[in-house]
């Protein structure tokens, strides 16, 4: 944004939220006038502590809509109300940024769906795993922002029902990224410290780990010796060198090509061949030389350093936060992930691997079976114990939000009974910077029961921190407090197998050479057709597993069997 | 290593990656449960990762000034302890003559055992907000000897084989003002157990032989990279000067920094002999503090890939004999030493400007720091100190081909140091900011210009204040120096305007006593020296600036020669074209 967009306006409110100084309206006046000149589409509002005291953003609010019709404002205290000016700025400029592209594109995507006859109802992904309506998500359009990744923890939820499974680790690997998320107890984590581009947006996210690591990954020698993969990619053009459309730099495909995991033939079910040759010749020269390696060695480097850095990728999200990820099972999708599915497990001691059927559009399957979902946070900054909190101030505020929450839910239509609140607290130890999220039952809201949300306190600290202060019985600071209202919505049903008796043999294509990670050299390998797998078929590794969109590499000591909904599941013989 | 045992290159890289985010890890437990805002906000801590020998694994350094602050700490206190460490021991340390670089700086360092077998330390060092001393705050620019700046910590378990020695704790804090030193000292210790966890983890999934083999290839590797790096500069001696301007103590003094930097081959000499002799005030350096000026700004220079680690260390060799001020004798005051920093890069980036043009900046605004001490009449008068990073943040100087950063603050933290947030600032102390914005003209112009210096005003409401002023860059002489026909950045400015109508000037070291309360505040952190000359600035760029405020329509034609319209802000390119053919 171009400081001479930034216009001063005379105001003061204190973190109590007294006023210090009154609104200046000939400040307001002034910018509205520059704005106009500039062409201005969308204005953002943001004052000092205004979420303690949001009365003169909302004056000024309603002064920029008359004075300039039809330009976009949003008010921090509206967007996001809690206290730290930067993240609220830079998520209310965000918000802004996108808001009148997000509303002209729904207007006219709503429109046209109209036309066409169109009768379900349309709804928006949004970044913290729910969905919600084209008018909402307009209002709050920066919630809208990293909604790409977010439907695989629900995809996940989905997937992994057969298994009772409720606590695990997605992964979504194609052609450059690979994001990774993790999901505890039928709840996927969530951050208010993601970021845009660098800019901060503190508007609740889910924790999604996006790395540059996929099929177009390119390989290279740093200047001390050791081989590196990516986070460079040579993407979809060129491509990998074995694509065949110009590009020469090896790449994580090429390498997965050389060492026998994919087929030059059958590369997207047949339409593309793959050159083994332009591969090859791109790892000796770059990789293999270099390092003084034969072409496997260094193919099979390659594909370790893959492993390695996606694995790092979910360590961020599990031992960085003090989950052991030995306590997830692994639901790996896209369209390259499944080579890598069963190293990446086994670099971090995983024991179990859910590889869904249609891998390469999980996160549009999540889409379908995604809740409506509102987050809402006020901050109260007070000590946590039965002297210091103001009940009645903590009731109002659990009431606005409520209420506001109740108020959007039914707009989108959900009916009472499909409603369900989830309360959090932000708490931290006295004198200390950055809070602990808390969750807490909706029954101990009327009388808060201090011990035992110090309890989670403590609990959550030591785990994540390395150490608590419980036996220092060190007071509690509450600092914010959040509800997520879900809409429950209907989902639609999945196809379930019934099982059959035959044995996996008739899905048997052929055999072909491929490197394996535990003989340290190429054997025959068996491979299969994907797509003739049934529930009730097992298979003994090592083999490949190859579909149209996806090809599975089950290396040995590893079993394969086939679950109901037509997941393949890999686990350690 | 032994001799069966084949060196797999990949595993190597795994556990460079593993050590990397085991040291990010234990970072974040700082930043997330430490107290004072010089940690949880400033960020001024390193964490890291030693072998069994000392030598370090891998370091995250939150603020590059400490990028050699915890090294030479390890080896001495392997040395010192020798067989005497026990699995679940602590032991903290902060004294500047037994290596380390800053008073004010403690350290904890937990040994890794593995079978019984020490094979590895995690250590974090972090800027605590009091070390005792004559002052509160660790900063006293009329300390003339250590005992008038700090408890000295030399070496000391604070945990026995996992037990608390709770005589040694009480001792220590018994002599530290400020109850937030120990709570931040447990989250440095919590800081410790993340890194071991991780270690441990580690030893127990390759073993120690493969471990400790494979460590000594990645000192290797990094060693090679880094040689690579020194081979690829010209072959030659380069001298540079740099002056800090008043001790403290005597009126008028200078002290000049005098390098002689030599590349052979592939390694660096930094040699500073003939640099003038220790001050009697606290404008001293121990040598741990110079070292890591030295490695900051050469690593500023060069890839930003090579891993650090001991390999990184190896061929660069620093002479810098005992006596002067920059690595002063026993037992002189030193807590100014991480502030000489900006001075020794100036030296170093003057230079390699003979040799490098294109790879040195311009100069780096030179930090004005103010502490306030006082207490808080919001929270029945609880002491709190405040070093006001908010607002000494200055800009960077330009380099070939890139104007400087604006408000980056200090060359000693490299970009690491972030501004405090503003509702927190207020939140945590009875302070009420009324202003933080660019310096309009502050940075120095050239082809590329200098980044943009701060200017802050805000309203002390605290009682009982005292000021501590230890800071550069008041005087003509340390404005952020400009390169190649760029011109300097403006000087520092620091203002004190007290109700009652009085102005005070603090000077660059001095302790400001009976501060009222309710004074106003304002300081201008100067912008980064410019680049080449300002008149090939293409004109676009400047009336861009002119636009948003940033340059003045009086200086964009007198500093750039370009004529900039006050309405439209469009460049009037035939008055552009007379001013610069003009003034050439």
């Amino acid at each position: 944004m171009p400081r001479s967009l930034r216009r001063p306006v005379g105001e003061r409110v204190l973190a109590d939220g007294t006023v210090r100084a009154p609104l200046d309206e000939g400040d307001v006046d002034d910018a509205a006038a520059r704005f106009r000149e500039a062409g201005v589409e969308a204005v953002a509002i943001c004052f000092m502590h205004a979420y303690a005291n949001p009365a003169h953003e909302a004056a000024v609010a309603e002064r920029l809509a008359a004075a300039l019709p039809g330009v976009y404002c949003s008010a921090s205290s509206a967007v996001l109300p809690q206290v730290r000016f930067y993240d609220r700025v830079s998520t209310t400029v965000l918000n802004a940024a996108v808001g009148p592209i997000l509303d002209r594109y729904l207007t006219n995507l709503t429109a046209r769906l109209d036309e066409a006859g169109f009768v379900g109802i349309m709804l928006i992904m949004q970044s913290n795993g729910g969905v919600t309506t084209p008018g909402v998500a307009a209002k709050l359009a920066a919630s809208t922002l990293l909604s790409g990744p977010a439907a695989a923890p629900v995809a996940g939820l989905a997937y992994s029902e057969p298994h009772g499974e409720r606590s695990f680790i997605t992964v979504d690997m194609g052609g450059t990224s690979f994001d990774a998320a993790l999901v505890r107890d039928g709840a996927p984590e969530l951050t208010t410290d993601a970021r845009i581009a660098k800019h901060a947006l503190a508007l609740p996210s889910l924790e999604i780990n996006t790395i540059g690591a996929g099929g177009g990954s390119i390989g290279w020698i740093d200047e001390g010796g050791l081989l590196r993969m990516g986070p460079a990619s040579a993407g979809a053009d060129p491509g990998p060198a074995c694509y065949g459309r110009g590009g020469t730099l090896p790449t994580c495909s090429d390498a997965n090509l050389v060492l026998g995991y994919l087929s030059p033939e059958f590369f997207a079910g047949g339409r593309m061949t793959l050159d083994r040759d332009a591969a090859a010749a791109a790892i000796e020269r770059d990789i293999a030389q270099p390092l003084g390696l034969s072409l496997a060695e260094a193919a099979f480097g390659m594909f370790r350093v893959m492993n390695v850095n996606m694995a790092s990728g979910i360590r961020e999200i599990t031992v960085q936060k003090g989950f052991d990820p030995r306590d997830f099972p692994l639901i790996c999708a896209g369209g390259a992930g499944p080579i890598h599915a069963a190293m990446i497990a086994e670099e971090l001691e995983i024991g179990r691997i859910l590889v869904p059927r249609e891998s390469s559009i999980f996160c549009a399957a999540g889409m379908l079976r995604s809740d409506l979902k509102h987050d809402y946070v006020r901050s109260y900054h007070t000590p946590f114990s039965a002297e210091g909190l103001d009940t009645g101030r903590f009731q109002s505020a659990l009431r606005s939000m409520t209420d506001e929450a109740n108020e959007t839910l039914a707009s989108e239509g959900i009916r009472p009974e499909a409603r369900r609140f989830d309360y959090a607290l932000d708490l931290r130890y006295l004198g200390q910077y950055h809070e602990v999220r808390v969750d807490v039952p909706e029954a101990e809201l009327n009388g808060p029961d201090m011990d035992a949300v110090g309890g989670c306190l403590h609990r959550t600290h030591n785990r994540l921190y390395g150490y608590d202060l419980e036996a220092d019985g060190t007071a509690i600071e509450l600092v914010n407090l959040r509800l997520s209202a879900t809409g429950i919505t209907e989902k639609p049903p999945i196809a379930r197998e019934a099982r059959v008796d035959t044995k996996a043999d008739c899905a048997r294509k052929g055999v072909r050479p491929a490197f394996l990670p535990g003989a340290g050299d190429f054997r025959d390998v068996t491979v299969y057709d994907g797509d003739m797998l049934r529930y009730g078929h097992r298979i003994e590794g090592p083999a490949i597993i190859e579909q149209v969109n996806t090809t599975v590499l089950l290396p040995g000591g590893y079993i394969l069997g086939c679950d109901e909904l037509g997941s393949f599941v890999m686990e350690k013989a | 290593m032994t001799d069966t045992l084949t060196i797999d290159p990949v595993l190597v890289s795994v556990l460079q990656r593993r050590f990397k985010s085991i040291t990010e890890e234990m970072g974040l437990t700082l930043l997330r449960t430490t107290r004072s805002p010089i940690l949880n906000e400033a960020r001024d801590f390193v964490t890291g990762l030693y072998d069994a020998k000392g030598r370090m694994l891998e370091q995250t350094e939150y603020i590059p000034v400490l990028a050699f602050a915890l090294q030479p700490v390890c080896e001495y206190i392997v040395e010192y302890f020798g067989d005497d460490i026990a699995e679940g021991d602590t032991i903290i340390h902060n004294d500047v003559f037994t290596r380390g670089n800053q008073n004010a700086d403690v350290a904890i360092f937990k040994p890794i055992f593995h079978d019984g077998r020490l094979v590895a330390w995690s250590a974090c060092k972090g800027h605590q907000a009091d070390i005792g001393g004559a002052v509160a705050g660790g900063y006293n620019p009329e300390a003339s000897e250590v005992w008038q700046e700090a408890f000295r910590i030399p070496p000391v378990k604070l945990h026995e084989g996992g037990k608390l020695r709770r005589d040694v704790w009480d001792l220590i804090f018994a002599n530290v003002r400020y109850e937030v030193v120990q709570e931040d000292i447990k989250a440095q210790i919590g800081g410790c157990v993340v890194g071991e966890r991780g270690v441990k983890g580690l030893f127990e999934r390759y073993g120690a032989d493969t471990m400790l083999a494979h460590i000594d290839e990645l000192f290797q590797s990094t060693e090679r990279m880094i040689r690579k790096e020194i081979a690829g500069l010209p072959d030659g001696t380069y001298t540079g000067e740099s002056t800090v301007y008043y001790d403290g103590v005597r009126d008028g003094s200078e002290m000049t920094i005098r390098l002689a930097v030599t590349v052979e081959g592939d390694e660096v000499t930094f040699d500073f002999t003939g640099t003038d002799p220790q001050t009697p005030g606290f404008v001293n350096a121990p040598f741990s503090s110079t070292a890591s000026a030295v490695m900051l700004t050469f690593l500023m220079l060069i890839n930003p890939d090579i891993p650090h680690n001991d390999g990184i260390v190896r061929p660069i060799n620093i002479v810098n004999p005992e006596g002067s001020f920059l690595n002063a004798a026993y037992p002189a005051a030193t807590t100014f030493g991480n502030s000489i920093c900006g001075p020794t890069s100036d030296a170093i980036f003057r230079a390699f400007a003979q040799a490098l043009p294109g790879m040195v900046s311009a100069g780096w605004n030179r930090s004005m720091n103010f502490a306030i001490v006082g207490k808080d009449p919001r929270h029945g008068m609880r002491p709190y100190v405040d070093i006001l990073f908010l607002a000494l943040k200055g800009g960077s100087g330009a380099t070939e081909g890139a104007d400087g950063y604006d408000h980056i603050g200090l060359i000693n933290c490299a970009g690491g140091l972030l501004a405090q947030d503003y509702e927190m600032f207020e939140i945590q102390d009875p302070h009420v900011l009324l202003m933080h914005e660019y310096w309009t003209d502050s940075a120095g112009p050239g082809h590329w210009r200098g980044g943009y210096g701060t200017e802050c005003a805000f309203e002390i409401d605290g009682e009982e204040l005292t000021g501590i002023a230890f800071g550069d860059g008041l005087e003509e002489g340390a404005r952020a120096f400009g390169l190649f026909g760029g011109a300097d950045g403006p000087r520092n400015t620091l203002t004190l305007n007290y109700p009652d109508g009085q102005e005070r000037v603090p000077r660059a070291k001095e302790v400001v006593r009976n501060i009222p309360t309710g004074v106003l505040y304002r300081q201008q952190a100067g912008g980064g020296g410019g680049y080449g000359d300002p008149f090939d600035r293409p004109a676009a760029l400047v009336a861009d600036d002119v636009r948003n405020e940033l340059v003045s329509i009086a200086r964009a034609a007198e500093d750039y020669g370009v004529v900039v319209d006050p309405a439209s802000f469009a460049v009037d390119e035939a008055a552009t074209d007379k001013l610069r053919s003009a003034k050439r």
